[in-house]
């Protein structure tokens, strides 16, 4: 770093009063500045510290830093006193220094001299630590009922994967319930198959209803500022002493509620070490004289934080989702091969809560190169693995195995029978749309047949995914059956033959199926939110660009 | 290559009324039964009962009909136009409903009798439309009548009613031919494609286009220049459609500006496709399979297997992926 052209540079701003030091250290500049603005009565100092990458960043983070201890009070700034700013890219050095010190000007205009305060919650700041050299990490979700000022209870967790956090390990756990002293278990809103799980961990949990922190938004880091009740303090005494014997050493969090947003409730969680908890045992005295009683006391010790995510549905899928139309519906998918897969993990990803899916096939290895399964998972049923597939992917979808037989025999065998046929229609009513991606030419006539009272929506492409076909019902059998025999022209010589068995099937990858399902499927977001008119449609390539023809 | 006109030619031809005259005269005599209990309890309260709906403009097509029966009151017959209304909905509920024949029902401006599926399968399904005339003994004369309207629709409120005169309705159509081809053709297309719009809007629309624009060639040319006009008159804000029955209700004003441009949208594209491709007329306008006049050796209908002998080991063209 150009040391020179640094002090020089910050000498230059105007608003730099005064440098009162700067020095060179092996990988950094140091220094301290007085700022003067015309807003501020008299000069505020920073220290800065400029790192080696400077004017690059690194790690997300500016490389250059300014602190001030005595402002922490202020908004973005962390409990070092580090003020926390983003600015605009530039290489050039001199530059970016305007740029970063006009971002500290800026700074302190709108939260020193203004006192603004912004629109969006910012979460406390907690320092996260690791206990025993593991970090613990909870995902929790919104439960139906309310929490009560200084209620008291049990928390239920399950634990899924292990990962790997700053090096460390690091045990995920979600809430599974939180069961009040006295009252009935509040159930974290997770699906069923989540809900059904195994609970491998107990904590406590203690709502305080106001945010644990100091100046607004530090976490508090020590277990007297907590200002823990008695029955709290017996609470961990009883717990510790019911579990030391066989869970010694095991850590167990405390999790401390709070509100954040209108009834929103964000919960922190204090790591406790079974046989260390922060409390010992004081003689119950009167008179000066000891009355064979114990009480539980606190020792003030330092707070291990664990990491919590609040993980409900809208921060799950706070950065995207399909039309919330679209995602309350509740869908059936016939037939997960290629096209149907992706649908459904495409919808599962887009924040659908309800999809079940039917298929009679049996996964192979040669069906994982282009559709939504695994290698790892084997040969096996595809409906069992895609629900695995998709069930680790949203704690949010609820999906119901539905039987195998139904399409297959039942609607095929009765399907002229007007009585049955009755039947059909209100074994679907409870489905507000279906995705017909089976390929089955029989069972497309048999569906176009019925007078459904739900959306139908049939899904096929042609040979090397040159077309993608979509066609809603009432008119599907007759739209699809013309574009694939008189319109398009599907090629049926060039398929793909495996050794063994004679089966072709066409030939396409993953990247020319999912770029025409993930169109299609953006347009038919659009259809169901009312944004374009169903039409039937069909998506082809043309100069390089895919185009979605309506009919 | 398909002749556009030649298959919408056959379209019609497989569309026919007459194919299904088993069915017809089941609905005529259920109709003619219904048109008797109710002349048999309102006597002198009424005048002649007369057939309406796409049977009495013949305008029907096999796939999708109705077969309507206007009751005309006498002004004198009841003191409101709901009481009519009901008091039809409770003798056909008791004759019918009550005694398990059918389900009766009251519906938009009609009362459905929908009959139990007979030993064929078919459930006979006919409306009947309670009206009462607008001035006492004026009737004969004018044709006018009242209607109630039991839901929200059309634009009008329920509970309310408005003058209606069906029989000038049903003459606005009389002797049209070619309007009544295209009219059945769009109505194909209205049932094929499960599209909202009413049949007496695309009858209206087809009437004026045949009025206003210059509509003339062969079938294909005929319903293009319907259609050509439909797209790019609906959306124009002066655009009006009266109905014969009362020249106060516009029946545009009844579809709100997204629906207008919808329908003129689907023209368009309509229009362009079948241009684009003439096989894509097949996809709006397809033959009813069921009544087909096949030609010998012609398998037009046999997707996927056209001019080819298909051997047990070659897909079919329309052998769909996913």
């Amino acid at each position: 770093m150009d040391f020179e052209l640094i002090n020089s540079t910050i000498a230059a701003i105007p608003f730099v009063k005064k440098i009162n030091s700067i020095e060179r250290r092996e990988f950094s500049i140091v220094g301290n500045v007085e700022i003067l603005l015309e807003e501020l009565g008299t000069p505020l100092t920073f220290d800065f510290q400029i790192n080696s990458e400077y004017p690059l960043k690194s790690y997300d983070s500016e490389s250059i830093n300014f602190s001030n201890k005595e402002l922490v009070s202020y908004n973005h700034v962390m409990q070092n006193g580090s003020i926390c700013i983003h600015t605009s890219h530039s290489t050039s050095i001199t530059e970016k220094l305007r740029i970063d010190f006009n971002a500290l000007k800026d700074w302190i205009i709108k939260y020193v001299v203004n006192k603004d305060e912004d629109l969006n919650y910012e979460h406390i700041v907690v320092t996260e630590s690791p206990i025993n050299d593991t970090y613990y990490s909870f995902m929790f979700t919104e439960c139906k009922e309310s929490f009560y000022k200084d209620e008291l209870g049990t928390v239920k967790l399950s634990l899924f994967n292990d990962g790997i956090l700053r090096g460390k390990k690091n045990f995920n756990f979600f809430i599974q319930k939180f069961v009040p002293i006295n009252g009935e278990p509040k159930n974290c809103q997770w699906n069923q198959y989540y809900n059904k799980q195994r609970a491998h961990l107990e904590g406590l949990y203690y709502y305080i209803e106001d945010a644990p922190v100091t100046n607004g938004r530090f976490a508090y880091t020590n277990w007297s500022e907590l200002n823990l009740p008695q029955n709290l303090l017996n609470l961990l005494h009883q717990h510790e002493r019911e579990k030391r014997e066989k869970l010694k050493g095991r850590v167990i969090p405390l999790f401390i509620g709070y509100k954040t947003v209108g009834t929103e409730i964000h919960w922190q969680a204090a790591l406790l070490e079974i046989g260390k908890f922060p409390i010992k045992g004081v003689p119950e005295k009167f008179n000066g004289h000891k009355t064979g009683k114990w009480n539980t006391h606190l020792v003030d010790t330092e707070i291990k934080w664990g990491l919590t995510r609040n993980s409900s549905y809208q921060y799950f899928f706070g950065r995207g989702v399909f039309s919330k139309v679209l995602t309350e519906k509740k869908i059936l998918i016939i037939g997960v091969g290629a096209v149907g897969s992706i649908i459904a993990q495409t919808l599962t990803r887009g924040g659908c809560k309800y999809i079940d899916f039917i298929d009679h096939d049996i996964k192979e290895p040669e069906n994982v190169c282009r559709s939504e399964y695994k290698f790892a998972n084997g040969i096996t049923s595809k409906t069992v693995e895609l629900e695995k597939n998709l069930y680790e992917i949203s704690p949010f979808l609820n999906s119901i195995k539905l039987n195998d037989n139904y399409f297959e025999t039942l609607i095929k065998t009765f399907y002229s029978d007007t009585k049955r046929q009755k039947k059909f229609i209100d074994d679907l009513k409870p489905y507000d749309l279906i995705f017909d991606c089976s390929t089955d030419n029989d069972l497309m006539y048999v569906l176009n047949s019925l007078k459904l009272e739900t959306d139908l929506i049939n899904i096929s492409i042609t040979n090397h995914a040159k077309e993608l076909i979509c066609a809603f019902h009432p008119n599907i059998y007759n739209f699809v059956n013309n574009q694939f025999s008189n319109v398009l022209k599907n090629d049926v010589e060039d398929l793909y033959e495996p050794t063994g068995c004679w089966n072709p099937t066409f030939k396409a990858s993953y990247n020319d199926i999912n770029v025409l399902v993930q169109l299609a499927l953006k347009h038919i977001n659009k259809i169901i939110s009312g944004e374009k008119a169903k039409n039937n449609f069909v998506i082809h390539e043309a100069d390089n660009s895919l185009k979605i023809v309506e009919f | 290559m398909l002749e556009k006109s030649t298959h919408l030619e056959d379209v019609l031809k497989s569309h026919r009324m007459t194919h299904i005259e088993g069915l017809v005269s089941k609905h005529k005599s259920k109709r003619d039964e219904i048109k008797e209990l109710l002349e048999g309890n309102y006597t002198s309260d009424i005048y002649s009962p007369f057939n309406s709906g796409s049977f009495g403009k013949h305008t029907a097509i096999n796939i999708k009909f109705d077969l309507d029966l206007v009751i005309p009151f006498k002004r004198n017959s009841f003191d409101t136009i709901e009481n009519m209304f009901n008091d039809v909905y409770d003798f056909l509920y008791k004759e019918y409903h009550e005694s398990g024949i059918a389900t009766v029902r009251k519906q938009k401006v009609s009362i459905g009798v929908l009959f139990k599926a007979d030993e064929d399968g078919d459930a006979i399904n006919i409306d009947v439309v309670p009206g009462r005339e607008l001035t006492k003994d004026t009737y004969l004369e004018d044709r006018d009548l009242n209607i109630y309207f039991n839901e929200n629709t059309w634009g009008f409120t329920k509970g309310t009613y408005t003058k209606t005169n069906i029989q000038a309705q049903i003459d606005h159509i009389k002797a049209r031919d070619n309007e009544r081809k295209v009219i059945r053709l769009l109505k194909i297309w209205k049932n094929t494609n499960g599209e909202k719009y009413k049949s007496f809007l695309l009858e209206l629309l087809t009437i004026k286009a045949f009025d206003k624009a210059t509509i003339s060639g062969n079938d294909w040319e005929k319903l293009k220049g319907v259609m050509t006009y439909i797209k790019d008159n609906i959306t124009k804000d002066d655009f009006t459609l009266k109905d014969p029955g009362n020249s106060n209700n516009d029946v545009v004003k009844s579809l709100d500006t997204w629906t207008r441009q919808l329908l003129s949208n689907k023209m368009g594209i309509m229009i362009q496709q079948i241009e684009s491709n003439a096989e894509n007329i097949k996809s709006y306008f397809p033959i009813n399979e069921e009544f087909e006049e096949k030609e010998e050796n012609s398998s037009s209908s046999s997707y996927g297997l056209k001019g080819s002998s298909v051997g047990p080991s070659i897909p079919s063209n329309n052998q769909r992926f996913g």
